[in-house]
């Protein structure tokens, strides 16, 4: 539950900062990115859609997506994620909470979009 | 009665006799006929190619497979021309590369000579040092100060220019004056209080890395690399033309990882051990470690701290630092963090890895080189040429060899249609090992011809061709930028290269299916021919490459 809500709390943040947080406006402008963040169980997840400027969501773990973030358990994705870490999520990965489908480079996009939202 | 030498044979005798060169890459032309005539009087090979850009970049790549400068030697004017693009490549990937050219006879200066053109000016702010030489029995001077001047400090290009005038001309060959030696023996060296500040921050490390460059390659100082990494236990990539320098399979290798490894791992680094290698966009102009401590290594003083400000810059040979660093640094091990590193690029590369290991309808490139690699393993030489192929090529293969995994086309110049030139260079100087380059479809279209080079001198190289029929790395980056609808000049189709190969003299095979592949593979291998295997690959995928490449353009404007 705390993790299906950190995850629309971080796609508010993303819609709201793509209306008014003129940086971010910039760098998502021209971005064509999917970004799936999920349990391996695939209970929570939520796709972080990017389209020219534009934000939007969906939930459920069966969207096409560029890269996925792929969290062991709930638990761990909340903790690890409210870190703001890029470190915590190098660490999650070492040791077998987190694995990364798809290309890596997104994820790594995904990551700065969330930091220039902040 | 005095015994006569003409320029042509002049400068052959020297560079057969002082600077020991057996391999000259070219094309005939009237104005170097001398020349030409005197390397086969000094027993010089000549490798005759069919475009002078593949003769730079074969020289270009002899200096890299074999640690001596490389020769290539052009006729006047579109010869000359022609060559540029190999030369600029030289230059911005600081090679050695002596190019040898002919101009209009001095005679005709200024009256409308056939190939009359300003050929210094054009190639001066690509060289190192460029030269014309007005007098044949300088022509060994003049040669001399070439190959140093190539080969001393940071190396790089350098260009001579021979007229017919000279090339023709008879000398008394007991006037002529010889260079006494071949090369001088300078070296630059760190203050002591340099290296014991960065043998502290060495031994303070707890995450570090180190990176290692063409530099490493050049300085070709596997041994003590070996013995400074064993020392200090520090985790290693080597990338350019220092991969391979210690094998990619070596325990403290974090190679495996490639792109994705290190992007992954580097912002985690607290201590960066840069050597011989620039912190360029390919290395995101060394913002990958904003908060680590960083050491650089490098023969040119104006590298250290170029693009990013270093803690200790050590100036000088990568091998020799090295050697002056392994009194001061402490016996380590740091097997948890190179363990962790490791886990970690594993998890981010889950997709790639299950790709690799997936026969799949129609094939995915990182399939195709897992299968290529599994059939000449690491006993190989492996080139990559092309924009995703190269991405593909440097992060699947694996070899065992000094720069034997190399991916031209990924340097600064970025430079596609450099794979079969340094793929015929890595046969000419490696003739019992398998070389295999892996070209894009694209790319394999600048120097497709390089197949006749290849069948005339008999230099069986196998080229897969990745074929996505399109120029991929444009295309998906357009379907990014503009749209899939909206795609221009990224489509080539299917074209049957392999066929163009048969045509040539050497071996062709189209492959469609997975299964197909290896057994292609050894029948190319078997044929004992110059070989295409013409390989259709799912031209839905994009590599990682192109999403840095669209957003290294998506910021501007």
């Amino acid at each position: 539950m705390r993790m299906s809500i950190l995850l629309f709390l971080i796609y508010r943040m993303l819609w709201i900062s793509s209306k008014v947080n003129p940086r971010f406006k910039r760098f998502i402008r021209k971005a064509r990115v999917r970004l799936m963040i999920k349990t391996a169980d695939g209970r929570h997840a939520r796709l972080f859609v990017f389209e020219n400027g534009r934000v939007s969501t969906a939930t459920g773990p069966d969207h096409r997506f560029d890269a996925a973030l792929v969290w062991q358990d709930p638990g761990t994705a909340v903790s690890v994620m409210l870190k703001r870490s890029q470190e915590a999520i190098f660490y999650a990965a070492a040791e077998g909470k987190l694995k990364l489908e798809g290309m890596s480079v997104y994820a790594l996009w995904f990551d700065e979009a969330v930091k220039q939202a902040l | 009665m005095a015994k006569k030498i003409t320029g042509g044979h002049l400068a052959a005798k020297y560079m057969k006799e002082m600077e020991k060169v057996d391999t000259v890459f070219t094309i005939s032309g009237g104005h170097i006929e001398n020349l030409l005539d005197g390397m086969a009087q000094y027993g010089i090979r000549a490798v005759d190619v069919r475009h002078e850009q593949a003769a730079a970049m074969m020289a270009h790549a002899w200096s890299v497979y074999r640690n001596e400068p490389g020769v290539c030697l052009v006729t006047a004017g579109p010869g000359f021309t022609n060559a540029l693009t190999g030369i600029v490549n030289a230059h911005l990937e600081n090679v050695p590369l002596v190019v040898l050219s002919g101009r209009h006879p001095i005679r005709d200066d200024l009256k409308g000579a056939l190939q009359e053109m300003n050929q210094i000016d054009m190639v001066k702010p690509v060289t190192k040092w460029c030269a014309t030489c007005y007098d044949p029995a300088r022509i060994p001077e003049y040669l001399s100060i070439a190959f140093r001047q190539a080969t001393m400090g940071r190396p790089g290009p350098v260009f001579l220019e021979l007229p017919p005038d000279i090339l023709f001309a008879e000398t008394d060959e007991s006037l002529v004056a010889m260079p006494s030696r071949r090369r001088h023996k300078t070296y630059v060296s760190p203050a002591q209080d340099e290296l014991e500040e960065a043998a502290r921050i060495i031994n303070g490390a707890q995450k570090p890395m180190f990176l290692g460059g063409s530099g490493i390659g050049m300085s070709d100082c596997g041994k003590v690399l070996e013995q400074f990494l064993r020392k200090t236990g520090i985790p290693f990539a080597l990338i350019n033309y220092g991969r391979g320098v210690l094998p990619d399979n070596h325990p403290q290798s974090v190679n495996p990882g490639g792109f994705t490894g290190l992007t992954a791992g580097l912002p985690m680094c607290d201590v960066i051990i840069a050597a011989g290698v620039r912190f360029n966009w390919v290395l995101q102009s060394g913002s990958l470690f904003p908060d680590a401590r960083v050491i650089r290594i490098d023969i040119e003083p104006t590298e250290i701290d170029r693009n990013r400000s270093v803690d200790v810059g050590l100036v000088g040979d990568a091998g020799r630092v090295l050697e002056q660093l392994m009194p001061l640094v402490e016996q380590r091990s740091h097997e948890k963090w190179l363990e962790t590193f490791k886990n970690a690029y594993t998890a981010f590369m889950t997709t790639e890895l299950e790709k690799r290991n997936t026969a799949s309808d129609p094939i995915h490139p990182s399939r195709l080189v897992e299968q290529i690699q599994r059939t000449f393993g690491e006993d190989a030489y492996y080139v990559a040429d092309g924009g995703d192929t190269t991405y593909y090529g440097m992060s699947g293969f694996a070899s065992r060899h000094r720069a034997g995994v190399l991916a031209p086309a990924g340097g600064l110049l970025g430079c596609l249609g450099t794979g079969i030139p340094f793929a015929i260079a890595a046969k000419l100087a490696h003739p019992n090992k398998p070389v295999i380059v892996l070209n894009g479809d694209g790319s394999f279209g600048f120097n497709a011809m390089e197949f006749d080079t290849a069948v005339r001198h008999n230099i069986p190289i196998i080229c897969v061709v990745n074929n996505d029929c399109a120029w991929g790395m444009i295309k998906h980056s357009q379907e990014i930028s503009l749209g899939p609808d909206r795609c221009t000049c990224a489509d080539l189709g299917l074209r049957h290269y392999e066929k163009m190969v048969e045509g040539l003299g050497g071996y062709g095979e189209l492959v469609t299916k997975d299964e197909e592949i290896v057994p292609a593979l050894k029948r190319a291998a078997g044929s004992g021919k110059p070989a295409c295997i013409n390989v259709l690959t799912d031209p839905t995928v994009t590599s990682p490459a192109t999403v840095l490449f669209y957003q290294s353009f998506a910021g501007l404007g």
